[in-house]
């Protein structure tokens, strides 16, 4: 709803800006686009050939009633032959400028799509996912309207109506210069259809927009409008807005009415009068012949023909370069992801983690950690364990390097995490979420992901250490059974089992645990513990953990409240102090 | 054409519009035929040097008035044809929501909002365009094609008119041809499209994931795979798209060829002049969109039947909650509940059975049990958002339920829902739901005993605040509490408090609760709950289990007779006594910074 309600109003000049944006995007298709104006030169000369045949024909055989055989025949075949070029290189240049196009659209896609990779968690949390797809679909989508019934129709109309003029000129100056007057009024017709259905048609867009909210939201809450007796309030609401939109819809259709097609027939026929008036007065002092009339009259409506269309096709253009700008808009979005100063030679060889006074804040005022320092050695379990809020996410999406911290250290073996290859960091971290999120697709390729040499057996291999492979086995069509809607047809233990796989599918030195076991039934709750328990042998392992049963026998428990370390030790020392962790413990046992 | 005799009772609605609008169109139609008349006259006058200035003058004269005629004519057609149209549009849409108005929730847990909107947007486009574009192809067709056909034949010649014509089925043949190639194209590419949709969708939801193994570059890859295809199934579309133009081109060229080349021979054999020819070959070119029409016409008349359908289909469908009544007064007295069985429409499982209780006036009533034990059924049952087998299962003051008008019968009741929805508006009216009249004291009232008041003062606007996606965006406690104090506004006779004290704290609920049992002196409770202390003061408790009763009594009797009730109760006291301690710790080691 967000979106549509967006009404972006563009200056002329960000119209401009974003125009000659779009236009850049054509340059890498140079050859189509000039063999796309070949097929337009082409067509549209072949349509002006037409009348001035006809012309010769009347004029120089009809008239005079001499018909010479081989000149005729001749004639008949200049005519075909020009008929059928037309024909073929109309169909040619409306498919390559479609072709444009798409193939524009594409690149603009994924310039959106590459971008949305590179930009940093901070972006998706102010961001909903809905409105970067919308970008990504339907604001591209709209430019591809532009593109087709905008651009291709003003350079066909470009075209025409010059092309039609210069046969005019070569018809007769004097009265090519005459039918010049109708230049400013068309202009000025323009200028204030555009001026006034600019505002009309942004309103028209905008009560729609509020019409469509308002029902969607009576929808959703009828129930609470018929407990609280509300339905003739807020129909009596409803039928306002519709009663507005009707009203602007109208305004719209008076617009069109006086200025659009109406408009421009009338002036069609007044430029025939003209014509005929013309040669007429002119038929008076000196011979006029038939096929020039018709020629010029028919070059005339040529002329005319293309205003309509371009008349009608200037609301898609405004509301794509809207749509335009949104889609820049995420293209040019600074919040990227936090940038390596790779040094090659720093390698993680045995996963020892640790983080030095490090301090970071969300928002730049409040800090949600202070001055967190802790070392968990190569193949130790330190679990994080705290409150909502209390700063033990933050931790791990610092170290996954989700978010940029500026105060204090995170090394591993020595090395910061702002200096590792990003390689490196990918393949030495696994990272198991609290929602495992499975893609579409199969259960195999849920575990692979896109990874390219991994094997089928190694595939197996993950899915037996994490104790997966049962239950896989047991599905229709096993490791080829289908994951659809996220993978909802399996249970939340079943989910997490695969992405455990898949983690440990790329053997990382360091596995992290954000919340693995939160959202488990209890029935699988005990394998997932088992798999777990084998996952982090030899690993260095970093766990937030919401069951306190769960990291028991992890090598250092740190407790965290509001952004600090208050309580560390292992369980028995932390039970034994009767702080903060005892009481968790007890509130978890006392369920 | 079956929409047209569906549509029946707007076109008399808008009789004079369509009569008028079709006047209009008759009118441009006959306007247009001049032109080329004119042309043909005066090259014949000037190839024959008959034309005198003042034919000359007269001529030019008509041509003028035929401009501004045609003008005003087709200003008038749209006004009158698109402006019935809208009109339709207005009225649909206005009938639907009255529609939704009145439907059971019944209707709406049948149905997804998405289309339910769809109907109420693009079927009702649908049927809209086939009242005002639909109208103007036909009438269009028709007219402007048999003028033009019938003045071919009649002014210039019959024969010339036939074998002219010749090419054009070609034309109808091959664009209606051309259409349905283009539609199964056009599907396929949206299916594309749909894929890349999803893909997206699933990329951004699976971020985090892609991120940790570092495989943006194949993420990427994969996009462009889809986008590819995209493009593939499009362009195919295109050399479909792109036969239109070139084909009528042909056929027209083809025609005018056959008529220049048959026109000749008359025009030397003196069967007609060189201007009729002219006439004729301009006239040639006006049949061409009337022919086109028709096809589009066919088009939107398909479309628009499918969709007027779609919307009968909703209108028809009768409320299952009646609306007729016996009672005129408001229900008063006591609410008595002798449920033999009962099960939700379209779901044969027993949703309650054997529950026998009664609510007295001014008492308090709690109703508690697990998760799908019965207890919001029972509330639904009171807000008659489905009915009961037997009128008399549930009484209000000794009548049955449906005896009484639904309106009064809602109005005794405020009811504070489990899913606390709330308008997309200001935190005032939200508040003020059932009255935006209300004086501002009287709200802030209603607020200070739902325990809010002082968080809204906290908000950027106040009560002016706007919640939901456009404003500021709200805790469940909050928006639970805002919906308690739009029912507390109206001092109902009955107040439902339906699992309404989930999201806030043991401290804020007893505030509320205390608040409540206050203000409300004389009037009915009914609070369900997972927390037993929500209900432990209430005159009598109802233990729901499997749709029936297992427990009841009060408090007290409920404890000391050690079943569901006392042992929930207990473990309930002790996480809550744990928790204080553990927030105590908490907040002592904040004294500590």
């Amino acid at each position: 709803m967000n979106d549509i309600k967006e009404t972006v109003h563009l200056t002329a000049r960000d119209q401009l800006k974003v125009l000659m944006r779009l236009i850049s995007y054509t340059y890498p298709f140079k050859w189509t686009i000039i063999l796309a104006f070949v097929m337009l030169i082409f067509s549209t000369v072949a349509g002006m050939i037409i009348p001035y045949l006809v012309m010769v024909f009347i004029d120089d055989y009809l008239t005079p009633a001499v018909f010479p055989e081989d000149e005729i025949t001749m004639l008949i075949v200049i005519f075909l032959t020009v008929q059928i070029i037309g024909a073929v290189t109309t169909y040619m240049n409306i498919y390559l400028f479609q072709y444009l196009a798409f193939k524009v659209i594409q690149q603009l896609r994924i310039d959106a799509f590459n971008k949305i990779g590179r930009l940093g968690m901070r972006y998706f949390d102010k961001v909903s996912g809905g409105s970067i797809v919308s970008r990504l679909t339907n604001d591209t989508e709209a430019i591809v309207e532009m593109f087709i019934g905008v651009f291709a129709t003003f350079l066909m109309a470009f075209f025409m109506m010059a092309s039609s003029y210069v046969m005019m000129f070569v018809l007769d100056v004097r009265l090519a210069f005459i039918a010049l007057i109708f230049m400013p009024l068309i202009f000025l017709i323009m200028l204030i259809y555009r001026k006034y259905s600019a505002v009309f048609f942004s309103y028209t867009r905008q009560l729609l927009a509020d019409l469509n909210a308002k029902l969607a939201e009576s929808i959703e809450g009828m129930k609470i409008i018929q407990v609280f007796n509300q339905q003739d309030r807020l129909q009596g609401e409803f039928n306002r807005i519709n009663a507005e939109h009707y009203e602007y819809t109208m305004k719209t259709v008076r617009l069109d009415g006086l200025l659009l097609r109406p408009a421009i027939s009338m002036i069609q026929i007044l430029a025939i009068a003209v014509i005929l008036g013309y040669f007429g007065l002119l038929s008076f002092e000196s011979s006029i012949t038939a096929g020039l009339i018709f020629a010029f009259i028919q070059y005339m409506e040529r002329f005319f023909e293309p205003i309509n269309q371009v008349s009608q096709n200037l609301s898609i253009f405004q509301q794509a370069l809207v749509s335009a700008s949104r889609v820049f808009r995420l293209i040019d979005e600074d919040t990227l992801e936090p940038e390596q100063t790779p040094r090659t030679e720093h390698e993680i060889t045995d996963g020892r983690i640790d983080f030095e006074n490090v301090t970071f804040s969300y928002d730049g005022r409040t800090d949600v950690l202070k001055n967190i320092s802790f070392t968990a050695m190569p193949g130790e379990t330190v679990a994080l364990v705290g409150h909502t809020g209390s700063g033990k996410s933050s931790i791990i999406n610092l170290f996954m390097r989700f978010y940029e911290f500026d105060e204090g250290r995170i090394l591993i073996d020595g090395h910061s995490i702002k200096t590792l290859p990003k390689q490196e960091l990918k393949n030495n971290i696994g990272l198991v979420l609290q929602d495992p999120f499975l893609f579409y697709g199969t259960i195999e390729s849920n575990i692979r992901l896109y990874h390219p040499t991994m094997t089928f057996e190694a595939v197996q291999t993950a899915a037996e250490f994490v104790g997966a492979d049962k239950f896989i086995e047991a599905l229709p069509g096993g490791y080829h059974h289908k994951v659809l809607e996220k993978g909802s047809t399996l249970s939340s233990g079943e989910r997490q089992l695969i992405a455990f796989a898949r983690t440990m599918a790329v053997d990382p030195k360091i596995l992290i645990l954000d919340e693995a076991t939160a959202n488990i039934d209890s029935e699988t709750e005990e394998e997932i513990q088992k798999s777990l328990n084998v996952m982090r042998k030899g690993r260095t392992t970093l766990a937030i953990a919401h069951r306190l049963s769960t990291i028991q026998d992890a090598d250092q428990i740190l407790v965290l409240n509001k952004g600090e370390i208050v309580e560390r030790g292992t369980h028995d020392e932390l039970i034994s102090r009767k702080g903060i962790y005892h009481k968790m413990y007890l509130l978890q046992n006392g369920q | 054409m079956k929409v047209f005799k569906d549509l029946g009772w707007f076109f008399r609605q808008e009789k004079s519009s369509y009569i008028f609008g079709v006047v209009m169109l008759i009118l441009v139609a006959l306007m247009e035929l001049i032109p080329p008349q004119i042309i043909g006259r005066v090259i014949d006058g000037i190839t024959m040097e008959t034309l005198t200035p003042r034919g000359l003058g007269a001529f030019i004269g008509i041509l003028l008035a035929a401009a501004v005629l045609t003008y005003i004519f087709r200003y008038y057609w749209r006004i009158l044809i698109f402006g019935a149209s809208n009109r339709l549009g207005r009225i649909l849409r206005e009938r639907m929501y009255t529609k939704f108005s009145y439907m059971s929730p019944y209707f709406y847990q049948e149905r997804r909002t998405g289309d339910l909107m769809a109907h109420a947007t693009n079927d009702i486009r649908a049927v809209q365009m086939t009242a005002g574009a639909g109208i103007l192809t036909i009438a269009d067709s028709i007219i402007t094609g048999g003028a033009v056909l019938i003045t071919m034949a009649v002014t210039i010649s019959p024969e010339l008119t036939l074998i002219a014509m010749i090419p054009l089925p070609f034309m109808v043949v091959l664009t209606s041809y051309y259409g349905t190639l283009l539609n199964r194209g056009f599907r396929k590419a949206q299916a594309a499209f749909s894929e890349l949709n999803d893909k997206s969708q699933e990329s951004i939801a699976g971020i985090k994931v892609t991120k940790t193994f570092g495989y943006e570059k194949s993420d990427q890859e994969d996009f462009k795979a889809l986008s590819d295809d995209v493009v593939e199934k499009n362009l195919k579309v295109s050399k479909v798209d792109a036969l239109f133009d070139p084909t009528i081109m042909l056929v027209i060229g083809a025609s005018y060829f056959l008529s220049i080349i048959f026109g000749a021979q008359m025009v030397l054999s003196d069967e007609i002049t060189l201007g009729q020819l002219i006439t004729f070959t301009t006239y040639l070119g006006m049949m061409v969109w009337p022919l086109l029409a028709l096809g589009w016409f066919f088009n939107l008349v398909q479309r628009g039947r499918a969709s007027y359908e779609r919307i009968e289909e909703i209108m028809q469908t009768e409320n299952d909650i009646g609306q007729e009544y016996m009672i005129e007064d408001a229900p008063d007295g006591d609410i008595e509940f002798d449920i033999g069985a009962f099960n939700f429409p379209g779901n044969g499982e027993t949703a309650l059975r054997d529950i026998s209780f009664e609510i007295k006036k001014g008492h308090t009533v709690g109703i508690v049990g697990r998760t799908g034990s019965g207890k919001s059924a029972l509330i639904r049952l009171l807000l008659r958002e489905f009915d009961t087998n037997n009128p008399e299962d549930i009484t209000y003051g000794g009548e049955a339920l449906r005896d009484y008008n639904i309106v009064n019968l809602r109005a005794q009741f405020g009811y504070v829902p489990q899913d606390h929805f709330l308008f997309s508006t200001t935190i005032r009216d939200n508040i003020a739901f059932a009255d935006p009249g209300l004086d501002d004291e009287v709200i802030h009232e209603a607020a200070r005993l739902a325990n809010i008041h002082e968080d809204i003062l906290g908000f950027p606007d106040g009560y002016d605040t706007v919640v939901g996606e456009r404003g500021v965006s709200l805790s469940g406690g909050q928006k639970q509490r805002i919906s308690i104090a739009r029912a507390l506004i109206t001092n109902p006779e009955v107040l439902i408090l339906d699992d309404s004290l989930s999201a806030v704290d043991a401290q804020t609920e007893a505030t509320i609760l205390e608040n409540i049992s206050r203000v409300r002196h004389g009037k009915t409770n009914i609070i369900t709950a997972h927390r037993m202390s929500a209900v432990s003061k209430a005159d009598q408790i109802i233990v729901m289990d499997r749709g029936t009763i297992v427990e009841r009594g009060t408090h007290s009797e409920l404890l000391a007779r050690g079943g569901w009730y006392h042992d929930t109760y207990s473990q309930q006291a002790l996480r809550q006594s744990l928790t204080e301690e553990l927030d105590d710790l908490v907040k002592g080691d904040e004294g500590d910074e």
